[in-house]
């Protein structure tokens, strides 16, 4: 049930989504994929906290970095995963290419009711879950535009306060708190609604001392407005290793678009929250980034906030 | 068996933990204490879904109710549904508290004048968004200081 309006924004001048920051084994490998199957555009420019990294553009002045790295989680099972928005043709042109490729593709009942069934999920390369979802009134002839990623954590009120609270966020869609949301779940533990993975599990339950039947549970999710985006929140239904507590930068990473100003006012808000964060950094002109602030979120994921530069689009 | 000393807590179960929240914090003015099963470790161990609040002294956890229950029709306000909470407030606040209910849109019934020989003096009846019956009530007794109960340690 959606808590407030659906295009609600922050006092930060919340944009949208600025880039996404993911693990891969090989930058130009998944390059190649991201750009063939997606239609993203190669871009040579640099990208700042993003050593070794390939940058593809979406549109919008979105973009995607794509940085190498030897240890990645496997987050196939988790809700972990990135959604894009395309034109309902562009949406069927990238499923041809994905079976070009030897990709298979995931069709799920979503929880969001704007995500309706009209899409699809697959994994690039390295096994991070990609979501396509088409919409009409989206330009059939543009490269698809960032809606929302979602990222886990392991204590979902924490994350809340902090996103809602400290950066002044506001939830526009909640799983996970109602009974109605655990109808559902019965329904896929019976076989009757294919959900995506992170999204629900077989739970024991804390008093069957004797019998040790399972019961179908939702894992909660709260979904941010983030201009006419999203920032989906999970909470992890395994434990994971979390990022160090002392860092406010690293891979992978959020980007979210603030106006410079909203970019000073999150400096004060982290300030008076006591919360640690690094910024606002400067960046070289001529980049899609103006200036950022890094910080590591409760779940220890971390967030960057930039305010466009010359060259986003 | 033990004798029971007095009441520890009660629990509600509810439909949807979100707009219970807003009820019993934002028209009650109950404080949030904690919640079970918003963390990985919970969900791990299989722990039910809920949240604790006090209002005044009195605890209670609000349960996400895993099936849905029985609803009272929605004119009624007045009954139990197995269980009926009564909050007690003040005398001098009663009139306050039922104007309180008035503006923030709760449809109660009432205030219904209780026996002047007993302990209650009027009371509001009206129910959560699911459908639990509640009670608020001014005593008769607020200002009287009863006798300790009766050592009955007769060794």
């Amino acid at each position: 049930m959606p808590d407030a309006g659906s295009r609600a924004e922050s006092d930060l001048g919340l944009r949208g989504l600025s880039h996404l920051v993911i693990q891969v084994s090989d930058a130009g490998r998944a390059a190649a994929f991201y750009a063939e199957v997606l239609g993203l555009e190669r871009s040579t420019l640099p990208w700042p906290e993003a050593e070794g990294a390939a940058v593809l553009a979406a549109d919008g002045g979105q973009h995607v970095i794509l940085v190498p790295s030897e240890a990645q989680p496997d987050l196939r099972e988790t809700g972990v995963h990135h959604a894009f928005v395309l034109a309902p043709g562009a949406r069927d042109k990238v499923a041809r290419r994905l079976g070009a490729h030897g990709a298979d593709i995931f069709t799920y009942s979503e929880d969001p009711p704007e995500e309706s069934k009209d899409g699809f999920y697959f994994f690039d390369p390295d096994g991070n879950r990609i979501q396509l979802i088409a919409r009409a009134d989206t330009d059939a002839g543009g490269a698809p535009v960032l809606h929302h990623t979602a990222i886990q954590v392991a204590d979902i009120l924490w994350a809340e306060q902090f996103y809602a609270e400290v950066l002044g966020l506001t939830p526009v869609h909640r799983v996970g708190w109602a009974t109605a949301d655990y109808a559902r779940a019965q329904a896929w533990a019976d076989g009757k609604e294919d959900m995506a993975p992170g999204t629900r599990r077989m739970d024991k339950r804390y008093s069957s001392i004797v019998n040790n039947r399972l019961v179908p549970r939702v894992n909660m999710q709260v979904y941010f407005a983030c201009g006419a985006g999203r920032l989906a929140v999970y909470l992890a239904n395994q434990h994971f290793q979390e990022s160090p507590e002392e860092a406010t930068t690293g891979v992978p990473r959020t980007g979210l678009r603030v106006s410079p100003a909203g970019l000073a006012r999150a400096a004060e808000r982290l300030n008076t929250a006591g919360w640690r964060f690094e910024g606002p950094v400067s960046h070289d002109p001529g980049l899609p980034i103006a200036a950022s602030i890094y910080l590591r979120d409760p779940g220890g994921n971390f967030i960057e906030l930039a305010t466009a530069g010359d060259a986003a689009r | 068996m033990a004798e029971a000393e007095t009441l520890s807590h009660s629990g509600i179960c509810v439909h949807d933990l979100k707009e219970a929240e807003d009820f019993y914090c934002g028209v009650l003015g109950a404080r949030l204490q904690g919640a079970v099963n918003f963390f990985t470790e919970d969900t791990l161990n299989g722990r039910s879904v809920h949240q604790a609040y006090s209002l005044g002294d009195f605890l209670f956890a609000v349960a996400l109710a895993p099936d849905f229950m029985p609803m009272p029709p929605d004119g009624q306000l007045k009954g139990a549904m197995g269980i009926r909470h009564a909050f007690a407030v003040e005398r001098a606040a009663f009139d306050q508290v039922v104007a309180g209910l008035k503006s923030k849109g709760v449809p109660f019934e009432g205030p219904v004048d209780h026996p002047e020989a007993g302990p209650f003096g009027q009371s509001v009846y009206f129910k959560d968004p699911s459908g639990n019956f509640l009670e608020i009530v001014w005593r008769r007794d607020e200002d009287v200081a009863y006798a300790a109960p009766p050592d009955l340690d007769v060794g």
